[in-house]
């Protein structure tokens, strides 16, 4: 791939959903367009360029961005983070749930894994603070193929594998003639799927007591990262925590959002309106 | 040193196991069939176990039985390891004594996360 038609397609992702891919990391970009370039029979990323640039509104521009982010996920991946939140903080704020409902989002939440392991622990809580209460699981993805994934609660062996006890996946999934796992009705139940781009408004998925995002913003270039973070915090209650990854970090890119007292690498907003925005 | 003893009747398969539960620092001893781990057993009760479900001689599950009836065999953390991965099967091992298991085929990530699942990493 030649240096101008790096630059096109690391300019076309970082516009489109903030990665930053360095030319360091330009072998990404043929191994994650390769599916889509067999799909279309282009010979290379320089002739899929071109079709874009002579159709930019086709729908093959936000695909290319969604099969450009990184899909790596597995089951259990930020477990004490999602303990915590499961046997603390949800019981926490469960008392003034208004409706006896709590709210949780996995925004880039690939194929699913993060909401079906929330579902599993929240299945499994014991705590009498959470008996009552039901908690909505959210996952979306930019990818409509993550979406579709996630939708369709299908894992494969080496998916079942990686972060999934024995006895967490004979009492939640069940396993299919094809050799895939289903999850069960009981999970699917919990959780719902949207597509959606971080970058963009998010106010149409409605406000939210947990949001988790973890692995998604650590390869985003600063200023979209920002931008990916006000929009989470926007979506946050009042007493809501934005959870990332733990090697990553908020602090100093949003002004009004502050590290959590309740828990540790999570967010909390400013309540006043207009408090949060990037930081300059 | 933590130790696991893998067993299974194919050569390939104990030295692919091998290679990776020695990156996961622990000492490799080998076995073919349920017996000839079961001695091995009685001679030096390793940490782990990896344990294949079809051998010749004695197969994975009696290996388990016998092994739990040994004195000092409660021990050992038994992660099966097997192409019989409908939820009956897997539910035979685990009621005869297995911590964890691993559906056939693995790779080095599957072992590691399981490893972790029982403690043993």
């Amino acid at each position: 791939m030649d240096d101008s038609t790096y630059r096109e397609i690391a300019e076309l992702a970082l516009n489109g959903s903030g990665q930053h891919i360095p030319p360091t990391k330009s072998y990404l970009i043929e191994s994650r367009l390769g599916p889509i370039l067999r799909r279309e029979q282009f010979a290379g990323v320089a002739e899929l360029l071109a079709c874009i640039r002579a159709r930019p509104s086709s729908p093959l521009g936000g695909e290319i961005v969604a099969a450009l982010t990184s899909k790596t996920t597995h089951f259990f991946r930020e477990r004490a983070a999602f303990e915590r939140i499961v046997n603390h903080v949800l019981p926490m704020m469960a008392p003034s749930a208004p409706g006896g409902k709590l709210r949780i989002w996995c925004a880039g939440g690939s194929s699913g894994q993060e909401a079906y392991s929330l579902a599993m622990l929240i299945g499994e809580s014991e705590n009498e603070a959470l008996k009552d209460i039901q908690v909505e699981i959210l996952t979306s993805d930019i990818s409509e193929k993550m979406s579709a994934r996630a939708r369709s609660g299908k894992f494969g062996h080496f998916d079942v594998q990686k972060g999934l006890s024995i006895h967490r996946l004979l009492s939640n999934f069940s396993r299919l003639d094809t050799g895939e796992w289903q999850v069960s009705q009981d999970l699917a139940n919990r959780v719902g799927v949207r597509t959606h781009n971080i970058l963009q408004d998010c106010s149409g998925l409605g406000v939210f007591d947990v949001i988790t995002c973890c692995n998604v913003i650590g390869g985003m270039g600063s200023q979209m990262r920002a931008r990916a973070l006000v929009n989470l915090a926007r979506q946050l209650s009042d007493s809501g925590v934005l959870v990332i990854g733990k090697d990553e970090t908020a602090t100093g890119l949003v002004t009004g959002l502050e590290p959590s007292r309740d828990l540790r690498g999570a967010y909390c907003r400013e309540v006043t309106p207009g408090a949060l925005t990037a930081a300059a | 040193m933590k130790s696991c003893l893998i067993v299974d009747d194919s050569r390939v398969v104990r030295k692919v196991a091998g290679r990776i539960v020695q990156d996961l620092q622990f000492e490799v001893t080998e076995a073919g069939d349920g017996a000839d781990a079961l001695k091995s057993c009685r001679e030096n009760m390793p940490d782990a176990i990896l344990l294949d479900w079809n051998m010749p001689v004695m197969n994975g599950l009696d290996f388990l039985r016998a092994l739990r009836r040994e004195q000092g065999g409660s021990k050992p953390i038994v992660v099966f390891c097997s192409t019989e991965n409908d939820a009956e099967h897997i539910g035979e091992a685990m009621r005869s004594g297995a911590n964890e298991f691993i559906m056939k085929p693995f790779d080095a990530d599957i072992i590691h996360s399981k490893f972790a699942e029982v403690g043993l990493v």
